[in-house]
């Protein structure tokens, strides 16, 4: 997108956020803009200033510098106007227990603007949670809990969706499914999305951009296949057999000259994408048998080495 | 935005939990206990003409009076109670008499100091804590919906609550004194408004009224005392973000409260804690006060001070506080 255009496409923009608690700064200087439309990635490790961040973003903490503008309005002046254009999952997904799923609906329907209540049977479809919304929240499995409050958080018709660890203490199914939904709300709405996380696999698949924090700061900001495209080569799995002589061949495709034996029919070696099918077919002509090859999963630990120039997670 | 949707959110959390069926359970067991405990009472002999018994009293009384081994703080009670009684005869009004509506009146100077407070402890303890402990403080501070706002439909929900509680309260007295002791009399003569003047009865403040205007005034005082009290369990429960230790703290003054007057009735300064305050219906009928000087209107006084400054401070801390639960 064009200078020009992007900005007119801006729905919230975080400037300078800075916090201190007490004498430690927290959040330090932490700056990006949100677009419509996006899925924006908001990466780091536990402890990185991430749900700090957050809260600073809807208005629970005061920065102690920095300003937050949603829809143009700063939220420290006007909260309503500003807040009316953001459904929000902070921390975790805590709706009240000892009432149904559809009285919280309508419960935190009646703290929005006239409208949010007849969103709500479409919103139950949208999370596949119409069979069970009038039972108690407290009979609910986390993943229920966590698509109510994603439910809740569309009740607004937001323009941002903000969402920390959307993915935590989810199944594998559970997680597609909101993985799926955020894509689905950004594509399709034009809703712009913020979603924290911990785990590079998962703003990998998701985000369209992704800014990394490291300690209160943003290292980088940008789209997501060029900050993983600095790392250079993917490391594959390679299952064949025998294991030895494959690794002899692959050597000789692996970028660094070197492959490495992990078990009886486990190879792994550092090759570059466009080699992938030349090292396959020179093993296959070689009379070793592949079963199969794998990428192995980039670790956070991984590019942050490289990001924070050699710092641990 | 409207203010009345909050508001309703707020009651309609307060009704749905165990707490509030806990509290009716409560008034319901309670007077039905005391009913049960006065209906069995052997010194209750139907047939027996009040006016002799009240005599028997007085002059029992006396006889304590006279042997010079109570206490200060039991020689006023005791001296006070001579001439109240007394006082009855005079004006041929049985102060032992007994019905329906007598025993409703009764309930609101017996639960003014500690039960309906307890009650209203109950309620506004966690009002805000419970937001917190849950996580869904997050929620209800990212609506667009100013703090300020959320706080004052709490306020307004707690203050329903405890007017409703006080009221049922009345009611499940009435229901169940009626049962025993019929339930006609509203309209009997009441004395109230007896006093001391330094350590003598002093009648001039004395006034008959028909029963259900005073119990009314005596429902209202005790309505206003549980307000007071759910106010600054109010402040706790934000300052503190945590339902048990609001309660404990809230319990603690409480009782403090109904301990003090009897083991340290000299010391002056506790006629200015809100403990001290509390059994306003009290005041107002006319036993004596546990500190000399405090009156009704001092009383009255100084509970609204409380309950002001407590919401004052209350709103201060909700306001600028960050939320990090």
């Amino acid at each position: 997108m064009g200078g020009a255009g992007r900005e007119s496409l801006v729905v919230l923009s975080a400037h300078g956020l800075t916090k201190r608690f007490g004498k430690r700064e927290v959040v330090s200087d932490v700056s990006f803009d949100l677009v419509a439309g996006e899925v924006f990635g908001f990466l780091g490790p536990n402890g990185a200033g991430k749900t700090t961040t957050i809260r600073m973003l809807v208005g629970l903490a005061r920065p102690d510098r920095g300003e937050v503008r949603i829809g143009g309005f700063d939220i420290a002046r006007d909260f309503a106007k500003a807040m009316a254009r953001v459904g929000c999952i902070v921390e975790s997904t805590d709706l009240y227990p000892y009432l149904t799923g559809r009285e919280n609906l309508l419960h935190f329907a009646r703290m929005l603007p006239d409208g949010a209540e007849s969103r709500i049977s479409e919103l139950a479809r949208l999370v596949s949670l119409e069979s069970r919304l009038d039972e108690r929240v407290a009979t609910y499995s986390l993943g229920m809990r966590q698509r109510l409050g994603l439910a809740q958080a569309l009740l607004g018709a937001p323009e941002v969706l903000i969402l920390d660890e959307p993915a935590n203490g989810l199944d594998p199914a559970g997680i597609r499914e909101i993985r799926q939904l955020i894509r689905h709300l950004a594509t399709e709405r034009g809703i712009a999305v913020f979603v924290s996380s911990h785990l590079l696999a998962e703003v990998e698949q998701t985000c369209d951009r992704v800014a990394i924090i490291h300690r209160g700061r943003t290292l980088a900001v940008g789209p997501v296949r060029e900050l993983l495209a600095t790392r250079g080569a993917d490391r594959l799995l390679f299952l064949a057999r025998p294991a030895a002589h494959a690794a002899e061949i692959l050597e000789t495709f692996a970028r660094d000259g070197s492959a490495r034996v992990d078990g009886d029919e486990t190879v792994s070696a550092e090759v570059e994408r466009d080699a992938v099918p030349e090292a396959l077919a020179a093993l296959a002509s070689a009379g070793v048998r592949v079963f199969g090859v794998e990428r192995q999963s980039s670790t956070l630990e991984e590019l942050f080495l490289e990001v924070t120039g050699g710092e641990t997670v | 935005m409207k203010f009345a949707p909050l508001v309703e959110n707020e009651i309609l959390k307060l009704l749905k939990r165990r707490r509030f069926r806990v509290a009716l359970l409560i008034l319901v067991a309670l007077n039905g206990l005391i009913v049960f405990a006065q209906t069995q009472a052997k010194d209750r002999r139907p047939g027996r003409d009040w006016r002799i018994e009240a005599q028997e009293r007085v002059a029992r009384m006396q006889n304590w009076e006279r042997s010079g081994r109570l206490p200060k703080t039991q020689l006023r009670w005791v001296r006070f109670e001579i001439a109240r009684v007394q006082y009855h005869l005079d004006r041929n009004v049985n102060p032992d008499a007994i019905s329906g509506p007598l025993f409703a009146r009764a309930f609101a100077n017996a639960s003014s100091y500690l039960l309906l407070p307890l009650l209203a402890i109950l309620f506004a303890a966690d009002i805000v804590s419970s937001e917190f402990a849950q996580g869904t403080i997050k929620l209800l501070l990212t609506r667009p919906v100013g703090r300020a706002r959320v706080l004052t439909s709490k306020l307004v929900a707690l203050a329903v609550a405890i007017t409703l509680t006080v009221a049922l309260g009345g009611l499940v007295a009435y229901l169940f004194g009626g049962l025993a002791f019929g339930y006609r009399g509203w309209g009997a003569p009441v004395l109230a408004g007896f006093r001391l003047s330094g350590e003598t009865f002093d009648p001039a403040g004395v006034r008959s009224l028909p029963l259900w205007q005073d119990a009314l005034l005596a429902f209202g005082l005790a309505w206003f005392a549980a307000l007071t009290v759910g106010a600054i369990a109010f402040l706790t429960s934000v300052v503190l973000r945590s339902t048990a230790a609001a309660m404990g703290t809230m319990l603690a003054a409480l009782i403090a409260g109904t301990i003090l007057p009897r083991v340290a009735p000299s010391w002056e300064a506790q006629r200015y804690l809100f403990v001290t305050n509390l059994p306003l219906p009290d005041y107002y009928s006319g036993s004596p006060p546990p500190i000399t000087g405090m009156s009704l209107p001092f009383a009255v006084v100084v509970l609204t001070i409380w309950a002001l400054a407590a919401t004052a401070v209350a709103y201060g801390v909700f306001l600028r506080r960050d939320v990090l639960a």
